[in-house]
């Protein structure tokens, strides 16, 4: 089994988490990132055999409506609990498979959710292996895989070792 | 208690409930804990015909809870819901006990097929 996720694998189990648990069928777009106000990250974490980060990113407004048809209610006014409870499941769904398509060993940490209209987020040490933009109401939101170093130079001994062999 | 839920998002657990709803299993009593340590707590003189756990939880996780309680003899069906469904947590699920492992996301069908054996069908 891998140790790593491609952008394939990746773009299958988002649309399959919407498909499912939401009714929406959403494809991917070329938009490129583009951080705007008042926006919400979720985010969880990956260690062990493999290091890095799994963070989904999508305006207010959209996670309401992320909200409002996970748990088939009126979409909320507002940013609140729920919403951000959804949004952590939502991340918290992406991380999961994404470790479960990898190697054993890998750990996957609880979903942490940051919102605000003027943040970054950093992960020392961690650069952008994939990051993909998918259409959705209101926009486009984007999921992102990131490796730490040592998760890249882990991917490329392995690579180098199937090399060999 | 007929089941109880077990999972720290507030989210998945209404998710769940309506799921096992929409399963057909409508008149049985759901309790919900958050985590491992509160569900050991609702359990206490209850027997639940079913434990539906999630894995990953703060304060204590679905395979510690598992593993607490058949330290204690307790022979309840378990089943883990969870985003993480691999080889290696299939294994060890299985071999400590639970009944079967529900992978998130996860349709009413999956559901119902994987608590009909133990709750009967509807």
């Amino acid at each position: 089994m891998p140790n790593e996720v491609n952008a394939q694998q990746l773009d299958t189990i988002v649309k399959s988490i919407f498909a499912t648990m939401m009714d929406v069928p959403i494809g991917q777009s070329d938009t490129p990132w583009l951080p705007g106000g008042d926006r919400l990250t979720s985010i969880v974490y990956l260690d062990g055999a493999w290091n890095g980060a799994v963070s989904l990113e999508c305006t207010a407004s959209q996670a309401c409506q992320f909200a409002g048809l996970f748990l088939s209610m009126d979409c909320p006014d507002a940013v609140d609990d729920d919403v951000r409870d959804v949004l952590g499941e939502l991340v918290n769904m992406i991380g999961g498979n994404v470790k479960s398509a990898m190697a054993t060993g890998v750990r996957l940490s609880m979903p942490s959710v940051v919102d605000g209209d003027d943040y970054g987020l950093r992960i020392c040490g961690a650069e952008i292996k994939d990051r993909l933009a998918f259409r959705f109401i209101g926009g486009d939101f984007w999921v992102t895989i990131l490796a730490k170093d040592d998760a890249i130079s882990t991917g490329a001994m392995q690579r180098s070792v199937a090399k060999v062999n | 208690m007929d089941i109880l839920l077990v999972d720290d998002s507030k989210t998945m657990r209404l998710i769940l409930q309506r799921a096992i709803r929409q399963a057909g299993y409508r008149g049985l009593t759901v309790v919900e804990a958050e985590n491992g340590m509160q569900a050991l707590e609702k359990l206490k003189g209850e027997r639940p015909k079913l434990i539906l756990s999630d894995w990953n939880m703060p304060e204590m996780s679905g395979i510690e809870f598992l593993k607490e309680l058949r330290a204690t003899q307790n022979n309840v069906p378990f089943g883990f819901v969870t985003s993480e469904v691999s080889l290696e947590m299939k294994a060890l699920a299985m071999s400590t006990g639970a009944s079967f492992l529900i992978g998130k996301p996860f349709t009413p069908e999956a559901v119902e097929e994987a608590l009909s054996p133990i709750l009967g069908g509807v």
